[in-house]
């Protein structure tokens, strides 16, 4: 037992001094890390877009459409930019340049005072999503309040009072709630599922190529000799210098999510310490089984890269799983991350606790068998290096 | 005279030698193969399986209705009707509706107050509270659409009456309630489809950074066995750098003009995405775009020395560049120093283009812009990869 537990030492020693050597792990895994912070958070800070570029192309030039047109400029999400024509507009459109534009007909105030209901336009370009959407929405409610406008107006001249003016109007109110996310800011959505997936990459990128630069430059024999020729040793000290980074960095940005940048959380930032760490050794797991079916460093980390890129999509906090194809739903389970962002959900959007995300807990948990099934190769090709190195 | 014919052909000669010793290099590396050909060909694939359905249909909302009357049902009808939300569940109160948001079996709450009807017989505004899980934002756009054109339907319907009960029927009713009608059109993505706009973006990144992460592992292969491809033939005596870089490079712009049209038309046309350009203007910029890559990944794959270093240094590029060419968040409300940041890549123009020319239909014309920034790009990093070269050579010969 005392031998083991020196050798695990020595094997701790050994890593820490190759970590220190090469300032790829390091850079791969703190700098990549704080890089992807600064740019996702600062990147995303508006929370929601502003100043949207829209087209106007106003046929009318009445004290109504300016006055539509000031008023769409006044919004938080537009800004307006006029054009003589639709073809300049739809061209404008076309290029990417604005993100709707608004056709105001001929005679549209006077066509509104003589009762012959004129029809006013709208396009919106639906392939940028988070701007289409936003100005959809702002238009949409504008026009509605202009035409509101109009026939408070009617109502007034017809001597009806103020306040029964609103019901009339306006018969039904939306009142809405988002939960999690009260002001529907993009950055807290985003952010809380990229960064632990830029985690996630970091991880099994780095601890394949750790593992994996035993075989490809020959140290794997000296790593076993140090470990007293146990392989769980051997693992185990490798492991440990890279769990302990790994955790201060994913607590690290739990603190920078919850704590500094105040991102909604439901539930307790222990919690989340708690799950992220789970998480990390769940990513670790992965990384070793890759390595282990595939103990050639150069092939297992293109695997592992396609893998980890894989992991953003099929996560599904962007496009739900569930209205995936049924045979890519059952794939999304091989990903930690997968099961990071419900035990999320859960834990920071609605805070259930552990009686509610247990499961996924289990499930992040159940990862950890899976090197089970490799590490016999992977000694095996320690001890023969076998496997070509090239 | 004679000695510039002679230039010429020797040009010639070392240009070929070099290209074919460079994809003689492309075909007999195993993992080279694998990042262009497997990753090149089936990431598209894979990408438009998982988005195949481009939209969230019949998305499984509750509804508590505490007024229980007819002009409540008829809400709940109309809402489950839409395409967006079907209504699964109805509960007697929100702590139910609540509990089923948590457990993840709906996604989203209509809540109906005891006063609704009372509220519209008294023609005052009745109010309807919405709650969206925010853990995905398809779902709250997807509530609050569906909730929006119902409220616009009913509101209709319930101030005609009220008007009608006012004295106003008929025409004068329609008059005053929708004295500006309005029409919407979203023309190259109706539905607010997931995989028009994402895939669009990500068939061009897949190009180029397939193609860095291809170069730079033969770059680092070659840095680790000191046969550095920045040395040149030994008859050149130093000379002739251009012959390498453009030699090289039209080995990879050779490959990837194949892959280039694979992902940019046969994709589109395979799995039913929009395909609004013409195929010679989407083969142009691919003309330009190509070359871009090149230059791009031969002037980065300089600072690697190893050959798997360049995932584990430069994966998390491939989301960044997504983000950067403003499919998602909108360029317009980029801070501006990742504005000038994203003009360092170039998929940023490239997908710009591509979107704009395959999805909503411009002309060449019309990205001209984006052509001109990748024909810059291609000369800057033209530039800079000889330059690398250049010290590359001195940096070796010192050694020697």
């Amino acid at each position: 037992m005392k031998g083991t537990l020196r050798n695990l030492i020595n094997v701790i020693r050994r890593e820490i001094r190759l970590m220190r050597q090469r300032p790829i792990y390091l850079i791969s895994s703190v700098a990549v890390m704080a890089f992807c912070s600064v740019f996702f958070l600062t990147f995303l800070r508006d929370g929601q877009p502003k100043d949207l570029p829209v087209g106007i192309v106003d046929y009318d030039n009445s004290s109504v459409s300016r006055n539509f047109t000031r008023q769409l400029d006044a919004t938080r999400t537009c800004t307006t930019i006029h054009f003589g024509s639709f073809q300049e507009a739809r061209e404008a459109m076309q290029t990417g340049r604005i993100s709707a534009f608004c056709v105001i007909p001929h005679n549209m105030a006077e066509d509104i005072q003589a009762n012959r209901r004129p029809t006013f336009t709208y396009y919106v370009n639906t392939l940028y999503f988070v701007s289409g959407t936003f100005a959809y929405k702002s238009i949409m409610t504008m026009v509605n309040l202009t035409g509101g406008a109009i026939k408070r107006e009617v109502l007034r001249a017809r001597g009806t009072g103020d306040s029964a003016i609103l019901g009339r109007i306006q018969p039904i109110v939306i009142d809405s709630h988002q939960i999690g996310n009260a002001t529907a800011d993009y950055s807290v959505y985003l952010n809380n599922v990229m960064l632990p997936g830029i985690l996630e990459l970091s991880i099994i990128l780095v601890l394949i190529y750790s593992l994996g630069a035993e075989l490809k430059y020959g140290t794997s024999r000296h790593l076993l000799e140090k470990s007293g020729g146990s392989m769980a040793t051997a693992l185990a000290g490798k492991l440990i210098p890279y769990t302990v980074l790994f955790w201060a960095i994913g607590i690290f940005t739990d603190l920078l999510l919850y704590h500094w940048c105040h991102f909604p959380l439901a539930g307790s930032i222990w919690n989340m310490f708690l799950g992220t760490m789970i998480f990390v050794l769940a990513c670790e797991a992965v990384a070793i089984t890759i390595l282990g079916f595939l103990p050639v460093l150069r092939d297992a980390i293109s695997i592992g890269a396609i893998y980890s890129v894989l992991a953003f999509s099929l996560t599904g906090f962007t496009f739900p799983v569930e209205s995936m194809p049924p045979y890519i739903q059952g794939l999304a389970a091989a990903f930690p991350l997968r099961h990071f962002y419900l035990f999320y959900v859960k834990e920071a959007i609605f805070g259930s606790g552990f009686a509610g995300w247990h499961t996924e807990a289990v499930h992040l948990l159940l990862f950890l068998f899976l090197p089970l099934l490799s590490i016999h190769r992977l000694k095996q090709s320690y001890i023969l290096q076998n496997f070509p190195k090239k | 005279m004679r000695k510039i014919f002679s230039f010429i052909r020797q040009w010639c000669s070392d240009f070929y030698a070099i290209m074919t010793n460079e994809l003689k290099m492309i075909f007999s590396d195993n993992g080279v193969l694998v990042v262009f050909f497997l990753a090149g060909l089936a990431y598209p694939i894979i990408y438009n399986l998982i988005y195949s359905n481009g939209s969230i249909d019949d998305m499984p909302i509750a509804v508590v209705d505490m007024s229980e009357s007819a002009e409540s049902r008829e809400f709940i009808r109309k809402l489950d009707a839409t395409r967006e939300v079907e209504v699964v569940s109805r509960c007697t109160d929100i702590y139910e509706a609540e509990a089923l948001m948590q457990q993840r079996k709906i996604k989203g709450i209509v809540m109906f107050p005891e006063d609704y009807d009372e509220k519209l017989a008294r023609m005052e505004q009745a109010v309807i509270s919405t709650y969206a899980d925010m853990s995905s934002f398809l779902y709250y756009k997807n509530l609050t659409m569906a909730v929006n054109y119902v409220m616009l339907d009913q509101s209709k319907d319930i101030q005609l009456a009220r008007y009608a009960a006012a004295g106003y029927t008929g025409e004068t009713g329609i008059q005053i309630v929708e004295a500006l009608p309005y029409e919407e059109n979203l023309p190259y993505n109706r539905t607010f489809s997931y995989s028009i706009f994402f895939l669009s973006a990500a068939l061009m990144i897949v190009l180029q950074q397939t193609m860095f992460y291809g170069v730079s592992m033969l770059a680092g292969t070659m840095r680790e066995e000191n046969r550095s491809f920045a040395v040149m033939p030994e008859h050149l005596k130093g000379r002739g750098i251009s012959r390498t870089v453009l030699g090289r490079g039209s080995a990879y712009w050779m490959i990837y003009i194949i892959l280039g049209v694979y992902v940019a038309c046969l994709i589109p046309y395979i799995f039913g995405l929009p395909q609004r350009g013409q195929f010679k203007d989407i083969f142009t910029l691919l003309m330009f775009y190509i070359p871009s890559c090149v230059m791009f990944s031969f002037a980065f794959s300089s600072i690697i020395r190893r050959r798997e270093t360049v995932f584990v240094l430069f994966l998390f590029f491939s989301p960044l560049c997504l983000f950067l060419t403003g499919f998602s968040w909108p360029m317009e409300s980029f801070p501006a120093a990742w504005k000038y940041f994203a003009y360092i890549f170039p998929s940023t123009f490239a997908a710009r283009g591509f979107i704009n020319l395959n999805t909503a239909g411009a002309d060449l014309y019309m990205i001209h812009d984006q052509i001109t920034a990748l024909s810059v790009q291609t000369v800057i990093y033209y530039i800079l990869s000889c330059i690398a070269i250049f010290i590359e050579n001195k940096v070796i010969k010192t050694r020697q």
